[in-house]
């Protein structure tokens, strides 16, 4: 729970032409997390043309699946083998006749909908030249010296496109607008025409094609553009029968390829990290828990009886830099993984601080949010909204357990502060003693922090990291040293001497290793050790009175709870009565969530950033997948 | 933040080439030409064993490696800037992503198969904005524009494939990513402008006058575009060369008459080109000389850091060059020869 299980690295060799069984039987296992084969005499990449026509067959069929609304869960027969590379590609095959089907009517309907703004903007046109009384058909001869265009250009493009026009003596004027399209009317001298044509073109310019009907009478003209709108109308009616069809025509068949798809993503998958092979073999690397090996071999001699190869071993030094993480907790810890996940997964081999985050999450919260009643209502609202918040119903019932307890310990209930007594100390009538043990307890956390990174690092095998950087031996030492002189210099204790050796000590300690390890030139390694070494004190100061925002917010707390009585007490009953209740809430769910969020802060940035890395990789064995492709 | 920001710069600008230790590096052998990119912070481009000729290649190309070794230098000097200055420099680092849409859309006309697209692109990193496999997957270049105008270019992408369903001409279709970016470069540069003042107008429009000088001369005499569709293919430009004097160049009738009717001081000093990519190379040079300047005075942080990363590109590209040439097994008096013209590559 404190630290990833122990892996074993595999090679497993099978014939290249059972490779997609051997992966969906490992899939099958389910704790095999694939990576790339080491091996250098495996030159071959066995199963490219196999991952490629998945992934072509796989975008394909999501993106048909997305028109027939076929993603519920997915059942995979046990017994079903995955598809060989001919199948595959034979499926990839159909799925494209389908999917270029699905684009043609896709591609229609936009032409329809260009053809109907077109329609309106002719409409439009007609409508504003009418009343003028001009004769259209002469307006746009093709004798005539002047040439008309009427079209659409990109809203974008309108003010060059007239810069550009005005060189060849054309003018332009806009006359309607949809979406981001606008329609113009551009006109100019016919002998200029051809210069002003490729411009347009490469401008976007649609023209807007003037039918005679258009150029006669207006009775006429009217009547053209009703009889184009029903015939478009017509035309996307069809191109929908095909989409509406597509489900009943092809259903089946879409929900069987799903089937085939999730049999052979294992081997997809497995190919995207890299699967080398020679000659008819095929070699497929990754990581397995280390108790888990004897079920891998029973599996492989039940799935292949003998027609395999596998070795295994324990991660090298390199390799268990890159191996992934897989830490399995206890239900109760699940619910608060995800906080620590969005930090970041822990190396392998790295302290995992899911257990500590939780425990000292849980006692920030409750000191900075310390109410019995709001404690209370906090959980049994989770309670209450269990079914609907999932895991994080347990995080809210958690912080109401622990803000009930802190409320019994500082003696508040919905803010008052008289009716049960503390049991150890009330914020508001001693905020100096609560300051002072929010900031003891961040040196605390602090140093806990260092002694974790120090752990990590050595176990890493940095040793020179674990013993010399800011953040171990070397750091903490700085880091007692500064807090033993400062506290002998304010007279709580009397150490002054070894005080200032340990701090002196671990920051030239510090200092030295920066500026030997850094590479660069001396300019810079001198600039950076300057700055590195300033830069850990400081910050190391603020990280420490950082914590001083706990019994803020503990007093906070308090001081909001004296603001609604203060303002409840001006009023009537009736209005006391809402005042109050109104308050509650306001205090629950506005100091609630900013106490929550103090607290992730403190972990985070005063916590994790010491010592926790969080780059590392999540364990992620191959599956059969039962969702969607 | 602004002296940190300074002295990195400065110490970064250490690492740039002379023309002399560029001349060298052409001449060194394997184990020296090591040594030089080493010292330079550029060890990770030099040459592997597999790069040797006959060999198979290297698992990132060179043009790839360049490019992560500039996002590398740009993620450590953005870290400091303020949203705005970081949004510009962000955007700059785009043109490597307009490359990879070119790529996109190239690769799909001509009906490749998504694993050799994907291979070919170049990985962003951390400034990465595009999904590559979602379109690399995508099933035809219809299917691809609809992906790229949801994304984060949606308008120049949108400009572009309406300029190309009229023309069906790829050059339409890179022309207008090309002018798109640098219109909205030169809109993430004006807030700089007014704040960075004329040490980082300086820079901008040394790279936007060239840009559009360039194009304005390629489209019109080597590609015999009319007039109004070369104005309309240049970039927005407030500096020297200003919407209405581009218009005034892109009606003249020779390369000559353009340069004569340049405003001073591109007029002196473009006098004696005789091509196009002569006037690049003393263009490049200018702006180089003016980034130097940048570097040298106490310009804002944000002109410095920008200064930094135009020279720092400048000298990869010249790197590049001799890398190539090295893997060629050319002579090292062709590289040399090519370190001098390699300047009149374009952006």
């Amino acid at each position: 729970m404190l630290r990833a299980e122990p892996l074993l690295r595999v090679d497993l060799m099978v014939l290249a032409s059972e490779m997609q069984d051997a992966a969906l039987a490992l899939a099958r296992y389910g704790e095999f997390n694939p990576v790339s084969c080491s091996q250098e005499a495996l030159t071959d990449t066995p199963a490219a043309a196999y991952r490629d026509a998945w992934l072509e067959a796989d975008s394909r069929l999501s993106k048909l699946l997305e028109q027939c609304g076929d993603t519920g869960p997915l059942e995979v027969p046990m017994e079903a083998e995955a598809p060989t590379l001919d199948d595959l590609q034979e499926l990839n095959r159909w799925l494209k006749d389908i999917w270029t089907a699905c684009l043609a009517c896709h591609e229609s309907s936009s032409q329809t909908a260009e053809a109907h703004a077109r329609l309106d903007a002719l409409a439009d046109t007609l409508a504003t030249l009418e009343p003028l009384n001009v004769d259209i058909q002469r307006l746009f001869h093709p004798n005539s010296l002047l040439a008309i265009q009427i079209g659409s250009l990109p809203a974008a493009a309108v003010r060059r496109v007239t810069e550009a026009l005005s060189m060849t003596g054309h003018v332009i004027s806009r006359f309607g607008q949809a979406g981001d399209q606008v329609f113009v009317v551009i006109a100019g001298p016919r002998a200029r025409h051809d210069e002003a044509s490729g411009m347009l073109v490469q401008a976007g310019w649609h023209e807007l094609p003037i039918p005679e009907e258009l150029r006669t009478d207006p009775q006429q003209a009217r009547a053209w553009l009703l009889n184009e709108r029903t015939r478009l109308n017509e035309q996307a009616k069809d191109q929908c029968r095909y989409l509406d069809a597509l489900r009943e025509r092809h259903g089946a068949r879409l929900h069987e390829a799903r089937v085939r798809l999730a049999l052979a993503r294992p081997l997809a998958e497995a190919a995207t990290q890299g699967i080398s092979g020679k000659g008819g073999l095929a070699a497929l690397s990754g990581w397995i828990p280390q108790h888990q090996l004897s079920a891998l071999r029973a599996m492989l001699n039940d799935r292949f009886h003998g027609r395999y190869w596998l070795a295994q071993r324990e991660p090298t030094a390199i390799e268990a830099a890159e191996a992934p993480s897989l830490v399995r907790y206890p239900a109760w810890l699940k619910p608060f993984v995800p906080l620590v996940r969005s930090y970041g997964v822990p190396r392998y081999g790295e302290f995992d601080p899911t257990l500590p985050f939780v425990l000292i999450y849980l006692l920030l919260f409750g000191a900075m949010f310390g109410d019995v009643g709001h404690g209370a209502a906090i959980l049994l609202l989770s309670m209450a909204g269990r079914r609907r918040l999932g895991t994080l119903a347990w995080i809210g019932m958690a912080a109401g357990a622990v803000s009930m307890l802190f409320g019994l310990l500082y003696g508040s209930i919905f803010g008052y502060e008289d009716i049960i007594a503390p049991l150890w100390l009330s914020p508001l009538h001693d905020p100096v003693r609560m300051l002072s043990l929010a900031v003891g307890f961040g040196a605390a956390f602090l140093g806990f922090t260092m002694l974790i990174n120090v752990y990590n690092q050595w176990t890493a095998g940095r040793t020179g990291e674990a013993l010399f950087e800011s953040s171990g031996v070397a750091g903490l030492m700085f880091y007692l040293g500064a807090i033993l002189t400062l506290a002998s210099l304010s007279g709580q204790a009397t150490a002054s001497l070894p005080g200032a050796l340990m701090l002196i000590a671990g920051m030239a300690t510090m200092a030295a290793y920066k500026l030997l390890t850094s590479e660069a030139g001396l300019g810079e390694r001198l600039l950076v050790t300057l700055i590195e070494t300033v830069e850990t004190a400081t910050s190391l100061f603020s990280n420490t009175l950082s914590f001083m925002r706990v019994a803020a917010f503990s007093l906070n707390h308090v001081a909001l709870a004296l603001a609604v009585f203060t303002l409840a007490n001006g009023l009537d009953a009736a209005g006391q009565g809402i005042t109050l209740v109104l308050g509650n809430i306001i205090i629950i769910v506005l100091e609630g969530a900013i106490v929550a969020i103090q607290a992730l802060r403190l972990m985070y940035y005063e916590g994790f950033s010491r010592f926790y890395h969080g780059d590392g990789r999540e364990f992620r064995p191959l599956r059969v997948s039962t969702g969607r492709p | 933040m602004s002296a940190y920001l300074n002295t990195r710069v400065s110490l970064l600008s250490a690492h740039l080439w002379t023309d002399r230790a560029l001349e060298e590096l052409a001449g060194a052998s394997d184990e020296g030409m090591a040594d030089m990119l080493s010292r330079h912070g550029l060890a990770q481009l030099t040459p592997n064993p597999e790069d040797r000729p006959g060999q198979s290649p290297a698992p990132h190309s060179l043009e790839q490696r360049i490019v992560t070794q500039l996002l590398d230098e740009t993620r450590l000097l953005i870290r400091p800037l303020s949203s705005e200055a970081r949004a510009f420099l962000t955007y700059w680092t785009a043109r490597f992503e307009m490359t990879n849409v070119k790529t996109l859309i190239r690769s799909k006309m001509a009906d490749e198969r998504p694993a050799a697209i994907l291979s070919r692109l170049t990985p962003m990193g951390a400034f990465g904005r595009l999904d590559h496999q979602e379109l690399a997957l995508a099933e035809d270049v219809a299917e691809l524009f609809r992906r790229l105008e949801a994304g984060p270019y949606a308008g120049i992408v949108r400009h572009a494939r309406r300029a190309f369903e009229q023309s069906q001409d790829p050059f339409h279709l890179d022309a207008a990513l090309d002018r798109g970016y640098y219109d909205g470069l030169t809109q993430r540069a004006r807030p700089l402008e007014k704040t960075a003042g004329d040490a980082f107008r300086a820079l901008m429009a040394h790279l936007i006058d060239r840009i559009n000088l360039v194009w304005l001369l390629r489209y019109r005499f080597n590609y015999r575009l009319p007039p109004a569709q070369v104005y309309y293919l240049l970039v927005n430009s407030r500096y020297s060369l200003t919407g209405p004097r581009l218009q005034e160049l892109a009606a003249l009738d020779s390369l000559e008459a353009v340069l004569l009717a340049l405003p001073p001081p591109w007029k002196e000093r473009l006098s004696d080109s005789a091509d196009i990519a002569a006037i690049f190379a003393t263009m490049e040079q200018f702006a180089a000389q003016e980034a130097r300047r940048q570097l040298r005075n106490h310009a804002p942080e944000i002109a410095r850091a920008f200064a930094y990363l135009i020279l720092r590109e400048r000298d990869l590209r010249s790197i590049r060059s001799v890398l190539r040439g090295h893997h060629l097994g050319l002579d090292v008096a062709d590289i040399r020869l090519a370190l001098r013209r390699n300047a009149s590559e374009l952006h």
